[in-house]
C-alpha cells in the first residue's frame, strides 16, 4: 500500500484500482460460495442447515461486486472531473500569469471574457467534484456495512459446519475462513479508499 | 520572450516572436510567427505547453485575443503544438489548421472548442481579409504530415522544420554568413529528414517561388541570397543520415 498521495489525480486512480481488486476477491467469493454449495449438498442432511449460509454468500458476493463496479464508475467519473479541474486550473493559472507578464498591453483587456468563462468552468467542476466525492463516500460506506455481515456469516458458518461430520467440517470450515479473510482484504481495500477520499475531501 | 516585426505594407503584418529568455533550459528554443491583417490573425507554430503564457503574453501585446481567428501547425511534435489544450481556453472559436494526417494525434493535446480544419495532402489556401497564404506540402521534412506557409505578397516562407538550427537564445534573428552557418544546422537536417527524394522535391517547388525570408522553426531566418543559398546546400545535402558517412 503506497503512502497516502498529495496528488488528488494520483487518488482518484488509487480507488479505482483498489476496488478493482476488490471485485476480483468477490468473484473468488462467489466461488467459494459454490463448491460450498457443492459440498453441503455432497453432506446431505447432516449440513441441512449450511446450505442457506450458501446463498448468503452468493448475495454477499454478488453485493460486493455491483457496488465495487458502481464505485469503479464513480471513481472513473470523478477522474475525468479531476483531468478537467485540473486543465480549467492550469488554464486559470496561466492566464494570471499573462495578466501579469502583458499588464500594459493595449489588449490585455481581451481575455476578460475567457478568463471568466474559464473560471465560471472552473466554479461548475468544483461543485461536480464535492458531488462526486460524496457520492463515492456514500458508497463506500454503504459497502463497508454489508461486509460486517461476513463476520457474523463466517461464524454461522462455522458453527454449522461443526455439525456436519468429521468427513465435511474440514472442508466446510475452509469456506468459513475464505468468507472470512475475503471480507477482511475487501475491508482494507475499502478502508484504504476512504483514506484516499477523505484527502479528496481537502481539495 | 522577444517580438520582432518581419514585413507590414498597411494591409498586413508578420511578426516574429523568440528568444526567451525565460524558457527552461532544457527545452529547445522555437521560433512562432504570426499574420496579422485587417480582422484576423493567423498564429502559426504556437508552440510548447512551457511557452504558452509567454507567448500569450507576447501575442496579447499586439493583437486582442478575439482576433486571433486560427492557428496552424506545421506537424505534431510537442515543440510545435502542446500548448493547444491551453490555446484552446483562450480562443475558444479558433480554428486550426493542421495536416489531416495528425488529427486524430493532435486532438490529444485537447481540443473541445477549436475546429479542426484539415489540410489536403496536396495543400490549400487560407484566406484572412485581403491576405492570401498557401499551405504548401513539405512532408517527410520532417514530419510525414508536413507543411509550409508561403505568403506571395511578402514574399515570405514559414518553413517550418526546414531551414531550422539548434542554437541558444543568445543568438542573432537572421543569418549572417551562410558558410558559417552550415555546422549549426546539417545534423538536424541529416537526422531529422528522413527522405532525399521527398527533400529534392520540395526543392524543386520551393525554387519556383518568389521569396525574400525563409523562416525556420528553429534558429536564424533567411534573407535575399541566403535563401538561395539555403536550398543549394540542401539540394546537395544527403539526409537521412543517423551520422556522417553511416550510410
Amino acid at each position: 500500500m503506497s503512502e497516502a498521495s498529495t496528488n488528488y489525480f494520483v487518488c482518484v486512480a488509487e480507488i479505482a484500482a483498489k476496488l478493482d481488486q476488490a471485485t476480483h476477491i468477490a468473484q473468488q467469493l462467489s466461488l467459494t460460495a459454490s463448491n460450498a454449495r457443492a459440498v453441503a449438498l455432497r453432506a446431505g442432511e447432516r449440513a441441512a442447515g449450511f446450505r442457506p449460509l450458501t446463498d448468503f454468500i452468493d448475495r454477499l458476493a454478488e453485493i460486493t461486486i455491483s457496488s465495487s463496479k458502481k464505485i469503479n464508475l464513480l471513481a472513473s467519473r470523478l477522474s475525468q472531473t479531476s483531468a478537467d479541474k485540473v486543465r480549467a486550473d492550469d488554464a486559470i493559472e496561466h492566464f494570471h500569469a499573462v495578466y501579469i507578464k502583458a499588464k500594459n498591453s493595449p489588449y490585455i483587456s481581451s481575455l476578460d471574457s475567457q478568463l471568466m468563462r474559464c473560471e465560471s468552468v472552473q466554479e461548475d467542476l468544483n461543485r461536480k467534484y464535492r458531488r462526486q466525492i460524496d457520492q463515492l463516500s456514500d458508497e463506500l460506506a454503504m459497502l463497508s456495512n454489508e461486509l460486517r455481515n461476513a463476520v457474523i456469516l463466517a461464524t454461522l458458518s462455522r458453527v454449522e459446519a461443526s455439525q456436519a461430520g468429521s468427513e465435511y467440517q474440514e472442508a466446510l470450515i475452509n469456506v468459513a475462513d475464505n468468507v472470512e479473510g475475503a471480507a477482511g482484504k475487501i475491508k482494507e481495500h475499502i478502508k484504504y479508499s476512504q483514506q484516499m477520499v477523505s484527502i479528496l475531501e481537502e481539495y | 520572450m522577444k517580438t520582432h516585426k518581419l514585413f507590414d505594407n498597411g494591409s498586413h503584418t508578420w511578426l516574429m516572436f523568440g528568444r526567451d529568455e525565460e524558457k527552461p533550459e532544457q527545452i529547445i528554443d522555437t521560433n512562432q510567427y504570426i499574420v496579422i491583417t485587417k480582422n484576423n490573425a493567423l498564429l502559426m507554430d504556437p508552440g510548447g505547453i512551457e511557452l504558452f503564457s509567454a507567448m500569450l503574453s507576447a501575442v496579447i501585446k499586439q493583437v486582442p485575443a478575439n482576433k486571433i481567428t486560427h492557428l496552424f501547425a506545421s506537424h505534431q511534435d510537442p515543440d510545435i503544438i502542446s500548448s493547444l489544450g491551453l490555446w484552446d481556453q483562450a480562443l475558444p472559436s479558433a480554428t486550426l489548421h493542421s495536416p489531416w494526417l495528425w488529427e486524430s494525434f493532435i486532438r490529444h493535446f485537447g481540443m473541445h472548442n477549436i475546429h479542426y480544419a484539415a489540410i489536403p495532402d496536396e495543400g490549400n489556401s487560407l484566406k484572412l481579409d485581403s491576405v492570401t497564404l498557401d499551405f504548401i506540402p513539405a512532408h517527410y521534412l520532417h514530419s510525414s504530415g508536413n507543411f509550409n506557409v508561403y505568403d506571395s505578397k511578402a514574399k515570405i516562407l514559414m518553413s517550418g522544420d526546414i531551414g531550422a538550427a539548434l542554437e541558444t537564445v543568445e543568438a542573432p534573428l537572421f543569418v549572417e554568413d551562410f558558410d558559417d552557418h552550415i555546422d549549426k544546422m546539417k545534423m538536424f537536417h541529416q537526422r531529422w529528414m528522413p527522405s532525399n527524394k521527398a527533400k529534392n522535391d520540395w526543392v524543386q517547388r520551393v525554387r519556383k517561388l518568389d521569396i525574400d525570408m525563409m523562416c525556420p522553426q528553429h534558429g536564424r531566418i533567411f534573407k535575399g541570397d541566403n535563401v538561395k543559398r539555403f536550398l543549394d546546400w540542401f539540394e546537395a545535402l544527403e539526409v537521412g543520415l543517423i551520422n556522417k558517412g553511416s550510410n
